[in-house]
């Protein structure tokens, strides 16, 4: 065949170059281990490649995230774990307290004992973790958010709400990352139940003083009625004792049409017996002296027994210095007697010991709230586990993907590498030779 | 006849010395591009018949005169100028495609560090911003810095890619004018050419040198647009490209430099015309088929315009989606969030190089929803003591403080989010959607009217929170702005009041919520610092399907029903549709019965219409919304696929039509080119030639002597 010069040097160059583009893009891929370095290199699988860069950047934040959480939720297990030793010591102090033997002095030592858990309790409830109160739900919270009120302490204020931290997506879910200070302390409880506060406060006093306290066994309403007490802005007006339907007992009045209580009590060792006696139209608690409440607080200079109706628990508390008892008595000029310790659901005798017995329940009752609550944070440090390891997975997974994808088979490159250094150098020598070669050369 | 010898001898030494003469022109034309071989064609000179002395002559045979030189011809097969030239114009057509493309490659700079990872890292920050949102927390104010810094990077990278493809259009654009001055040099020459070859001709000489020229110059037009070339009687050529002639005999008729002008959609675009075009600003654009100028044309307005597009679009709808989340929440200090990614020139819409960050303080990053959990206006919806079970009937029950009534059982809630009201019909009887609890909550989050119920078990309280991302295509289309964070709830039967165990017909009395009707939540019902529901949105805008390009309008007439129609943008929004191309998938009259996906058949840029088929009819003010069709992130991993298969098509392109253009220009040369070692075998060849006659004129010479010796 014929073949002009021209194209014998410009098919070596052409070679030579074609060998040289393929050499230094096999180095490229070897200096970078990798064999997609431009979409180009491979345009159907680079929108995947892209995924999976964003899927390994964002996972590998999702794990920190589980990881925080998770040390987050120890730090609420560990401080729910002294909530419960907390309760548990106080019912320890509290049965102590129920002996008949302890002189006066020993209880008040069991009540200040009582006063420290009390601060424990507050503590437990400002637990930070990184600098955020765990119990704080969502608030924003300078200051931490249980407040002791009073002193001695009487009551605590909270400052932060009740709605679950840092909720984690993880593929489209959401896992609540905390606990909230109602289900954690049983603060402002749905059923009126004392808060871990409260009961440790009332325990504490109950020491202290020998409170004797009668409440009602159980809520005093009908089922889906409610019993209301002083009316405030748009609520109901007060329930009165002679409503009918309202009541889960509905009171009978005696033979004169009223409602009686007496009240056996006593201050400062004189005893002392009070019937209050009230109308079917007079309110259960209006706020007023003129309510059955006012009516019996009107009396405790010589009864030494307060009365308080809890409308959320829909019960009536009466607390006194000492023991004292409750009975139904016919009112003046009636021959029968009512049945209003029935309707109030009290009982006809209350002491200190009795009273001790109630609050042991208040504590169980509490101290099941937390171990509640520390489950349910236990199952959360779990799934968190499980969802943290899970995480691992993909992030192995889509690195071994991702690897596939963009990653150099090194030995199948540097064979090639190899085979491509030996083309180019025969691609040298051959040019080399063939310049060389003239029928000039051998002109005379 | 004394002399005749010599006569003959010296017309061999002329002849040959004109070989030798065209040998070495043919060695000096080596390299020479476009030199065909010339070839000196020798033949017998005639033998002298019929010359006085000669009439009578009767011998042997005629007597030869020597040799003459006949014609110097080039060899030349024109059959394969028109396969090399289509061959050439296709390699130099993807040789500037994969170089503009491998250059707008290396600006996207994917996979490694490109928009994608800057994308990847806003979402991250995002997700560190979930883990950690308070300020009061370790960490928590490096996060949202870190939200900022992210959004910073993300729109840096937008800029500098979308810059870069601003800037190749410009390059292509002067690279293209000066491949037309190239062009219109060539066909000046050409047609130069073409009149020195009828000349040459006309007297009967053989042009063969500008024949060669002339071979070179379509050669490298051909370089430069696809051209087709046929030789005329004449000697002349005709080339045209896509059937309009460049030259015609003398005549050239010159491309006009590129102008953006518009294409038939009224898209603008890169047009060449020819100088002369009635509207030189938007000239009828020359077929240019193949060659440089048609890569460089398709190279603007078939890559790159589309990249920017997209690019503009993915701009545009993350701003739009990520904006929805942030100006839907609250900021640390309780106020209204802000945009995160707004446009940089005020009044323009979001592109890859209109995008600003548009939160410098940390504080302003939102992170609170407005919520009804928060405040007071919601109770327990239990009785006292009571614990609901959220699956039981509504109706009659006696663990709600306010039990459904007996009737009516329906009513309607009016939940007013981002100033747009939307209704939510209620139905609490037996086979309502609102029989328990628990469908209330389901059926009124599935009717996506931007606020989600959720019950809390603890508090026994319904809890209704902004959610930004639980919105409807048609809430977004009725959107007369952007979001806002507060919302209200509005009951159409009133609170029935009265003591616990009064039956209700208002669904919020009976979930406890009767307080909230027509209240506005905002800020003061914000969850707090700590909560990061803000966060958890905008990370849930990374995972679900959004439309793209961004666009939630109404129409502002009726579609009748089956048939093509032409839709105009609402009266205060004439650029509602801009981004929209024909091929985009649109839903319309979305929420509706007759929802339906149409695609987008045509627009028109001068009228801002669009065109399509609806199969349905849907009212005036119907929702028109681009169909929710991808994530985020495939939408850009699709630009760069398409990038990339681009650019992968010119490289393969590029390699595959150079090896045919070598191969056929090989088989060319094989015919028509100078072969140095066979131009010496002809050197050889007339110098042994010319010595032979040389030496014969010698030996005639001494034959001569030796008669002219006899006379003493």
């Amino acid at each position: 065949m014929r073949i002009a010069t021209s194209m014998i040097y410009a098919q070596q160059t052409s070679a030579i170059d074609d060998q040289q583009a393929l050499y230094a893009q096999i180095g490229q891929q070897l200096s970078t281990g990798k064999q997609l370095n431009d979409p180009s290199d491979d345009p159907t699988r680079i929108g995947q490649d892209l995924q999976l860069h964003t899927a390994l950047d964002t996972t590998a934040q999702q794990a920190n995230n589980v990881q925080s959480a998770v040390s987050e939720l120890t730090t609420t297990d560990s401080a729910l774990s002294s909530l419960t030793s907390v309760l548990q010591s106080a019912r320890q102090l509290a049965v102590q307290g129920a002996s008949q033997g302890l002189t006066d002095d020993q209880r008040s030592a069991l009540a200040n004992q009582l006063d420290e858990l009390v601060r424990q309790s507050i503590a437990i409830g400002n637990t930070q973790y990184g600098g955020k109160y765990v119990f704080a739900g969502t608030a924003s919270t300078p200051t931490a958010p249980v407040q002791q009120q009073g002193s001695p302490i009487t009551g605590v204020s909270f400052s932060g709400n009740e709605q679950v931290q840092g909720q984690l997506i993880y593929n489209n879910q959401q896992f609540a990352l905390s606990t909230t200070f109602q289900a954690a302390f049983n603060y402002a409880s749905a059923d009126g139940s004392p808060d871990v506060f409260q009961t440790l406060i009332s325990l504490r006093d109950t020491l202290a003083n020998k409170l004797a306290v009668d409440r009602s066994a159980q809520p005093i309403n009908a089922g889906g009625k409610l019993v209301y007490g002083p009316a405030a802005g748009a609520a109901p007006p007060p329930t009165t004792l002679g409503a009918a339907g309202v009541f889960a007992t509905p009171a009978v009045a005696d033979s004169s049409g009223n409602y009686s209580l007496q009240i056996h009590g006593s201050v400062g060792g004189v005893s002392s017996v009070q019937t209050i006696t009230v109308t079917p139209g007079t309110a259960l608690d209006d706020g007023t002296a003129a309510g059955l409440v006012g009516q019996i607080n009107a009396v405790s200079g010589s009864t030494g027994v307060t009365a308080q109706f809890d409308p959320k628990a829909q019960r009536l508390v009466l607390k006194g210095t000492g023991s004292f008892y409750v009975s139904d008595v016919p009112s003046p000029g009636a021959t029968n007697a009512g049945n209003l310790t029935s309707v109030l659901g009290l009982a006809p005798q209350a002491d200190f010991v009795q009273n001790l017995s109630t609050q042991i329940g208040d504590v169980d009752h509490v101290l099941n709230t937390a171990l509640n609550a520390r489950s349910t944070i236990g199952a959360r440090i779990q799934t968190l586990g499980a969802i943290g390891d899970q995480i691992q997975t993909t992030l192995t997974d889509n690195k071994k993907m991702e690897s596939g994808i963009e990653d150099v088979d090194v030995a199948a490159a540097v064979s090639k590498f190899s085979q491509t250094q030996t083309a180019l150098q025969a691609a040298y020598s051959t040019t080399n030779r063939l310049e060389s070669k003239t029928l000039f050369d051998y002109l005379s | 006849m004394s002399f005749f010898g010599m006569n003959v001898a010296g017309s061999a030494l002329a002849a040959f010395q004109q070989a030798a003469n065209t040998t070495a022109d043919d060695i000096a034309n080596v390299n020479t591009p476009g030199a065909s071989r010339q070839v000196v064609n020798l033949s017998e000179a005639a033998p002298i018949v019929g010359s006085p002395g000669y009439a009578a002559w009767s011998g042997p045979g005629t007597k030869g005169d020597g040799v003459v030189v006949d014609s110097i011809t080039r060899i030349h097969q024109n059959s394969y100028d028109g396969l090399f030239r289509g061959a050439s114009a296709g390699q130099s057509y993807f040789d500037v495609e994969q170089q503009q493309l491998q250059g707008v490659q290396a600006a996207f700079a994917e996979p490694s560090a490109g928009v994608n990872a800057a994308f990847s890292g806003l979402q991250k920050a995002f997700t560190q911003l979930a883990s950690t949102p308070s300020n009061d927390q370790a960490g928590g104010q490096a996060a949202r810095a870190g939200v900022i810094n992210a959004a910073q990077t993300f729109v840096n990278v937008l800029n500098s890619v979308g810059s870069a493809i601003a800037t190749a259009k410009a390059t292509v654009s002067q690279n293209a004018a000066g491949v037309v001055t190239q062009a219109n040099t060539l066909i000046d020459k050409i047609a130069t050419l073409n009149g020195q070859i009828r000349a040459s001709r006309a007297i009967g000489d053989n042009p063969n040198t500008y024949l060669d020229q002339r071979d070179l110059a379509i050669d490298q037009l051909s370089k430069l647009l696809a051209t087709q070339t046929s030789v005329q009687p004449n000697g002349s050529t005709l080339v045209t490209v896509g059937g309009r002639a460049l030259v015609n005999d003398t005549q050239a008729y010159h491309l006009a430099a590129p102008v953006v002008g518009t294409d038939s959609a009224g898209n603008p675009a890169l047009v060449i015309g020819v100088q002369g075009d009635p509207n030189p600003a938007n000239p009828v654009p020359v077929p240019l088929g193949s060659g440089q100028l048609a890569a460089y044309v398709d190279v603007y307005n078939g890559k790159l315009t589309p990249y920017g597009q997209q690019l503009d679009n993915f701009a545009n709808a993350t701003a739009d989606e990520i904006n929805r989340i942030t100006t839907a929440g609250y900021d640390q200090n309780g106020n209204a969030g802000v945009t995160l990614l707004g446009s940089a020139v005020a009044g323009q819409p979001v592109s890859a190089t209109n995008i600003s960050v548009g939160i410098s303080n940390p504080a302003q990053i939102p992170v609170g929803l407005a919520s009804t959990a928060a405040g007071t206006l919601t109770v327990g919806m239990n009785a006292a003591n009571l614990t609901v079970s959220t699956s039981s009937a509504i109706q009659g029950n006696a663990s709600l403080a306010h039990p459904g009534a007996a009737g009516p059982t329906t009513g309607a809630l009016t939940v007013t989010v981002d100033n747009v009201a939307q209704t939510f019909n209620y139905d609490f009887g037996p086979a309502g959607n609102a029989a328990s609890v628990d469908s209330f909550v389901s059926s009124f989050n599935a009717a996506q009217l931007g606020v989600t119920a959720s019950f809390d078990h603890v508090s026994q309280k319904i809890v209704f929170t902004r959610d930004p991302n639980n919105i409807s295509l048609a809430h977004r289309a009725a959107q007369p702005g952007g979001a806002t964070p507060d919302f209200t709830i509005a009951d159409s039967n009133g609170a029935a009041g009265g003591s616990q165990g009064t039956p209700s017909s208002s669904i919020l009395e009976i979930l406890g919520a009767a307080a909230l009707t027509g209240v506005p939540q905002n800020a003061s019902n914000a969850f707090g610092a700590g909560d990061n529901s803000n966060a958890n949105a905008a990370i849930k805008v990374f995972s679900k399907s959004v439309g793209v390009p961004a666009l939630q309008t109404t129409t502002p007439t009726a579609i009748g029903g089956a048939g093509a129609v032409t839709v105009a943008p609402p009266a205060g929004n004439p650029a509602a549709f801009a981004r929209i191309g024909v091929g985009q998938v649109l839903t319309i009259g979305a929420g509706t019965a007759n929802q339906e996906n149409v695609v987008v058949t045509a627009v028109n840029r001068t009228t801002g219409t669009i065109s399509f088929s609806a199969t349905l009819a849907h009212p005036a003010n119907s929702a028109i919304a681009s169909a929710p069709a991808q994530t985020l992130g495939t939408y850009y991993g699709g630009l760069v696929g398409q990038l990339g298969l681009d650019t992968q098509t010119a490289i393969t392109g590029n390699t595959a039509q150079g090896k045919l253009a070598t191969n056929i220009d090989q088989v060319r040369q094989g015919i028509d080119g100078i072969n140095l070692d066979e131009e010496t075998q002809n050197l050889v060849k007339y110098q042994n030639s010319y010595q032979a006659a040389a030496r014969t004129l010698n030996v005639l010479d001494s034959l001569l002597q030796t008669t002219l010796g006899l006379i003493r």
